[in-house]
């Protein structure tokens, strides 16, 4: 195709417009706005799946059948376990929005290292979790509440481990762009393509972290705070 | 319906004939014989008869819905019968339809008449669901919807797998395996269960509820004939859910009375061994009644088949 | 993970992931027997089941519980679970998303660059969306074949009450089979093969937004099904596919393969729906905007809402049950603080929205095929898209009406009562929609409109019967019966497969190139309809005579009437035996090519060739007018196949910028 044109408005200043690259931008454009829905449809069906716990830790708590909901004798989760699980979600969310805001200041390293000190929490959450799951001082079935913690809780070390391993993908593919290219529009559509798929990719992870920071935040105050 | 839009002259130079009014006029018959035997042909034999207030107040709200139904159903058949017969595409015509988009008057019309439809049979279910003390529906442990008058004749419904018992707490809390109830006195069944959920159903009283482990499910009703009455098991209790099945009576007061204090006398012993009457009961003693079942000579088939009820604690 | 990760590193403008990459030359290709496909995935499967399974007896084995009872759900549990991850590890799923986490370029896949893949990429990890469509088409039929069976073998034990072909226990297995694999298997139904094929076609774009998780969303479903029939070799589950706690967590170990399964094929529902759900509001191409989307799409996009929102509940309630099983959580026993009515209100809260879900695609599919054959536009479009959002909001608030009479919140009764005779107003959508399509139509009895016409039919009744259900005092004498039963086989097997069967026979010519044979096509309907007909109807009656559901044996008075429908039932089979041929004959034997647009439609799936080229479109097209300008005079054509250079870029900018000040 030799047919060329000049860009519309608002595309990068790039090479001339071919049908290709045109055809390459409508795609790409659909993909960057695909992460943008997609993650919010994903928290959306997450909180749904959430829900489902947090609806039977209600519904159990009301109708507190023979009394079992969460009987004085029966012990609970140890308190400063859960503190702290929620303490290294939310810290380590703080810390890769923080390293976001640097990234788009053309700092990558900052972000590459705030990036690693937040996977390093997350495991180190979902580690302590597991831990304090392995070694229950209760049975899960001594009463509704030890059942509601028992099952809820490993749906939560799951999706947390399925974000730092986004998490990771996301540091792994950040290392071949240069910083650069966070602040100034690289030179051809290959690499500005990467780019914005990166970013995108990243606000979107950012979105689930930071929403997961809130599911934390929420079952400490029901598991720990309020039991 | 959609109304005619004009009388345009087809192709052919005949006038277009006016097809709502045609449509009308082959639904109006139509619905009007549905209605008409609906009400006084099958009406006064729908299920589940009129044996007790619950079940009539079943029967009408069948009839009335039935009345309501048949003219929407015979309006969509007769319209869809008529399009396919005037509307068909006909040999040779290769052109395409009017380009009718939509017609809001229609919509709204349809819309409205719906909505109107549909709300007034929420109102009228809310009204027949209070009128006669819940229509024999289950209403769980605190049910709003009580008979007036004094306290009804309690009956306690036991769901097992896979078998029915009743007891009677007014008279000594014997325990039965068959239905007896007198005509023309409000009936309250407390109905449990000792494992899974079953759900009591005594067809011709129009009573259906769930019976469900630990929890005291209410249903009220009030016998108007004597006759036979038939339970079963309405919800999937396992293996020999189908043959959950037992003939209740409906007998005159004196009858009643008369058996009760047969069978009160007839069941003392056994009545003894008994948990004390409760609303509802520890499954944990189900091996219990077991033991209670081989001592009267009855085979209980409750409990021992899944194994453990509970999580056992290690 | 919750969003597909795109392969960066190696991007090139014109070339998506798993798309060819024009002059790469071909890799060298590796033996058939070394590249993942089904037979790699099934060595997995069964890897990961044994381990699973040994590491169940591992962890398990000494508890008490085990030990008391003879039975393992630990290791049944995660021989299943990890079974499962084998068998998606055998496909190749999970080496793109290690390729990544080890920072290595993500290649596009071998068998999209291998031109002369042909029949061998079908049972692959394929991600053309094309690929998927015809895999999710023969494997639903498979599916519904299946179910099927065992819907013929329910009958033949309904034949009498006292001769019994099957013991209580096979009889009690083979309905939870049935009424499982019927309900989570037809869920995918029409969006797995139809939607996934389709929906590209329709919005005018080459791919769907995620195709890995498309892929995946199929390959999930063999799992869940033989999973699900495995449940037999422990004697099935006695609790049908509603599961009710305590039944679920005292049965045998039929009822993991229940749990697993089911949870499965929810995961699969998720990941399907999101995936249209990004596609229909990120590809569709400049023009097709949401007034002029085909109705067909938005009944996916809403039945994918209904997917994505309800089926999470769906997976917690299952993984509730599961633990109950095994670790021993109390979510379902009374006494000691769980309740059995959890369990009830979480499978309807999903089990409620479930039946729009296997609703509402069949509405898409016949209000899309009606202007066809009756030459005009649509009657109401707005309508149309409305009715189906109205019923996707308001199937959240109807779950209760399947607990009437459990003794849940009597009080909510009226609330539940009056939300469920509101949403028959948005369904009475379809109707008006229908109606005011036929008003001087130009009506062609083709098979699919034969089909659509079935569908009406059948869907008046099991619309009309659903009225009856939602009113407590009528209810009580109808919940748990046959009348239930024949309801809802009136709106899923009439409603539902009616309107796939209208949407197979009309879009087999743009999936496959191929016609089916209209004669058989016809014999196909008329047996169907009047079979399906002789076979539902009477069981309203059986239901209100007193006859439950899920019985083996029933009153000796209602014999006449189920041996009547037992023979129906077994004419209805074969029926769906002409069809299974007329689909083999046709597609295999026979092979009449159709490249055209037979129909004459103006969907712009029609205006490509058939079976569309790789990429579907040449060009991005720019849509110009709706789909259903049906005798329009001067109506501008569908859409601009050839676009000029600029236009594009044009559109998507102003979108961008549009999207910039929201």
């Amino acid at each position: 195709m030799s047919e060329t044109a000049t860009p519309p408005p608002g595309t990068p200043d790039l090479p001339a417009l071919t049908r290709e690259s045109e055809e390459a931008n409508f795609f790409h454009e659909a993909a960057l706005n695909a992460t943008w829905t997609g993650v919010r449809l994903a928290v959306g069906a997450l909180s749904f799946a959430f829900g489902c716990f947090v609806f039977a830790y209600f519904y159990l708590r009301s109708l507190n059948s023979h009394g079992m909901w969460h009987p004085a004798g029966v012990k609970g989760p140890q308190p400063w376990a859960g503190a702290v699980i929620m303490a290294l979600v939310v810290v380590s969310a703080l810390v890769q929005y923080v390293g976001l805001t640097r990234i788009k200041a053309s700092k990558k390293g900052a972000w590459q290292a705030s990036a690693v000190l937040a996977l390093v929490l997350g495991l180190a959450a979902i580690g302590l979790q597991v831990w304090e799951l392995l070694n229950l001082h209760f049975f899960p079935g001594s009463s509704g509440f030890s059942s509601v913690f028992v099952g809820a809780t490993p749906v939560f070390v799951i999706v947390v481990l399925a974000a730092m391993i986004w998490l990771e993908t996301l540091i792994m593919r950040v290392r071949v762009i240069p910083a650069i290219s966070f602040v100034e529009q690289p030179p051809t559509y290959a690499e500005a393509f990467a780019v914005q798929r990166f970013q995108a990719s990243l606000s979107a992870f950012t979105v689930l972290w930071n929403y997961l920071a809130v599911v934390a935040i929420v079952f400490w105050v029901l598991f720990y705070l309020t039991a | 319906m959609p109304a005619a839009d004009g009388t345009v002259a087809d192709g052919a130079g005949r006038p277009e004939p006016n097809h709502g009014l045609r449509i009308f006029l082959l639904w109006l018959p139509v619905a009007l014989v549905a209605d008409l035997l609906i009400w006084f042909v099958w009406g006064p034999h729908l299920p589940p008869g009129a044996m007790s207030t619950s079940a009539a107040t079943q029967q009408s709200a069948i009839k009335i819905m039935s009345v309501m139904a048949a003219p929407v159903m015979a309006l969509v058949l007769v319209y869809g019968a008529y399009a396919l017969v005037v509307w068909r595409h006909r040999e040779g015509d290769d052109e395409d339809g009017p380009p009718i988009h939509g017609n809001t008057r229609v919509s709204v019309t349809w819309i409205g008449v719906t909505s109107v439809i549909v709300l007034s049979l929420a109102v009228f279910g809310t009204v027949e669901l209070a009128g006669p003390a819940g229509a024999g529906a289950g209403e769980g442990n605190t049910p709003i919807w009580r008979p007036s008058g004094g306290t009804p004749l309690q009956v306690q419904v036991i769901g097992q797998q896979w078998r029915w018992t009743y007891r009677y707490p007014q008279f000594g809390g014997f325990e039965t395996t068959s239905l007896m109830l007198p005509v023309g006195e409000n009936v309250q069944f407390n109905i449990t269960s000792l494992d899974v959920i079953h759900s009591f159903w005594a067809y011709q009283l129009g009573v259906k509820a769930d019976a469900n482990p630990d929890i005291n499910n209410v249903a009220y009703t009030k016998p108007e004939h004597t006759g036979q009455v038939q339970v079963r098991c309405a919800e999937l209790c396992g293996l020999w859910h189908a043959d959950m099945t037992t003939v209740g009576q409906v007998v005159s007061l004196s009858a009643f009375n008369a058996w009760t204090a047969t069978a009160r006398t007839q069941l003392a012993a056994l009545t003894k061994e008994l948990p004390p009457y409760t609303l509802t009961y520890d499954p944990n003693a189900v091996a219990q009644l077991g033991k209670v079942f081989q001592k009267a000579g009855l085979s209980g088939a409750g409990g021992g088949f899944y194994g453990s009820q509970y999580p056992v604690q290690p | 993970m919750a969003i597909d990760m795109q392969p960066e590193s190696d991007r090139q403008p014109g070339r998506e992931p798993g798309g060819r990459e024009p002059d790469a030359p071909p890799p060298p290709a590796r033996p058939w027997w070394r590249r993942p496909a089904v037979h790699t995935a099934l060595a997995g499967a069964v890897i990961g089941y044994l381990l699973g399974h040994l590491l169940g007896n591992v962890i398990a084995g000494q508890y008490s519980q085990v030990v008391n009872s003879g039975q393992n759900d630990y290791a049944i549990v995660l021989g299943y679970v990890l079974g499962t991850l084998g068998w998606l590890a055998g496909l190749g799923v999970f080496s793109d998303l290690l390729r990544q986490m080890t920072g290595r370029p993500v290649h596009a896949t071998e068998e999209a660059r291998d031109a002369s893949a042909g029949l061998a990429r079908y049972f692959r990890y394929s991600l053309d969306h094309k690929v998927v469509g015809l895999q999710y088409l023969v494997g639903m039929i498979g599916f519904f074949l299946t179910g099927g069976l065992l819907a013929m073998a329910i009958r033949t034990e309904l034949l009498s009450p006292s001769y019994h072909v099957f013991s209580s226990a096979t009889y009690t297995a083979i309905v939870g089979e049935h009424g499982t694999m019927m309900m989570m298997m037809m869920s995918s139904l029409i969006l797995g093969p139809l939607g996934n094929y389709l929906l590209p076609l329709m919005i005018g774009s080459k791919r769907m937004a995620f195709p890995r998780i498309e892929a995946l969303s199929f390959w999930l479903t063999p799992a869940a099904y033989i999973v699900l029939l495995s449940g037999l070799m422990f004697g099935g589950f006695p609790f049908g596919w509603t599961g009710y706690a305590p039944l679920s967590v005292q049965a045998t170990q039929g009822a993991d393969a229940y749990a697993v399964a089911f949870g499965i094929m929810g995961i699969s529902l998720i990941l399907l729906g999101f995936n249209i759900i990004v596609t229909v509001i990120c590809y569709r191409a400049p023009g097709m905007h949401w007034g002029r989307l085909p109705i067909f799409v938005w009944a996916m996009l809403t039945t994918s809402f209904l997917m994505v929102l309800a089926a999470p509940v769906l997976v917690g309630a299952m993984y509730m049950l599961i633990t109950d099983r095994t670790v021993q959580t109390a979510f379902f026993t009374d006494d000691l603080g769980g309740s059995s009515y959890l369990w009830e209100n979480l499978f309807w809260f999903f089990g409620h929205p479930e039946v729009y879900i296997l609703a509402l695609p069949g509405f898409g599919v016949v209000s899309e095929i009606l202007p066809v054959f009756c030459r005009k536009p649509l009657f109401g479009y707005k309508v149309a898209a409305a009715g189906m959002v109205g019923v996707t909001l308001l199937s959240f608030f109807v779950w209760q009406h399947h607990l009437f009479d459990s003794g849940i919140n009597p009080d909510m009764r009226p609330v539940f009562m009056l939300t469920t005779e509101l949403i028959s107003i948005p369904t009475g959508f379809i109707f008006l929609v229908a109606m005011g399509t036929f008003w001087k139509a130009k009506i062609r009895f083709t098979v699919p409109m034969l089909f659509a016409l079935g569908f009406y039919f059948n869907f008046l009744i099991g619309g009309i019967s659903g009225v009856y259900l939602s009113d407590v005092p009528a209810d009580t004498t109808e919940h748990g019966t046959f009348f239930v039963m024949a309801h809802f086989h009136y709106t899923i097997m009439g409603g539902l497969i009616f309107a796939f069967m209208a949407g197979l026979y009309y879009w087999l010519p743009k999936m496959m190139g191929i016609r089916l044979n209209q004669t058989l096509g016809k014999i196909h309907f008329w047996t169907m309809f009047v079979f399906f007909n002789a076979t539902f109807l009477p069981l309203f009656a059986v239901g209100m005579a007193g006859q439950p559901r899920r019985v083996y044996t029933y009153a000796r008075s209602l014999e006449t009437l189920n041996d009547w429908v037992s023979i129906s039932s077994f004419l209805l089979g074969v029926s769906i035996l002409i069809f299974v041929f007329n689909f083999v004959y046709s597609t295999v034997i026979a092979r009449v090519h159709e490249e055209g647009n037979p129909w004459n439609s103006r969907g712009l799936e029609w205006q490509v060739s058939s079976p569309p080229p790789p990429g579907n479109f040449a060009r991005v097209p720019v849509v110009l007018s709706g789909p259903y300008e049906y005798g329009v005079k001067d109506a501008p054509p569908v859409a601009d196949l050839d676009p000029p250079l600029g236009v594009i870029s044009n559109a998507y900018a102003a979108a961008a910028a549009e999207g910039a000040e929201v």
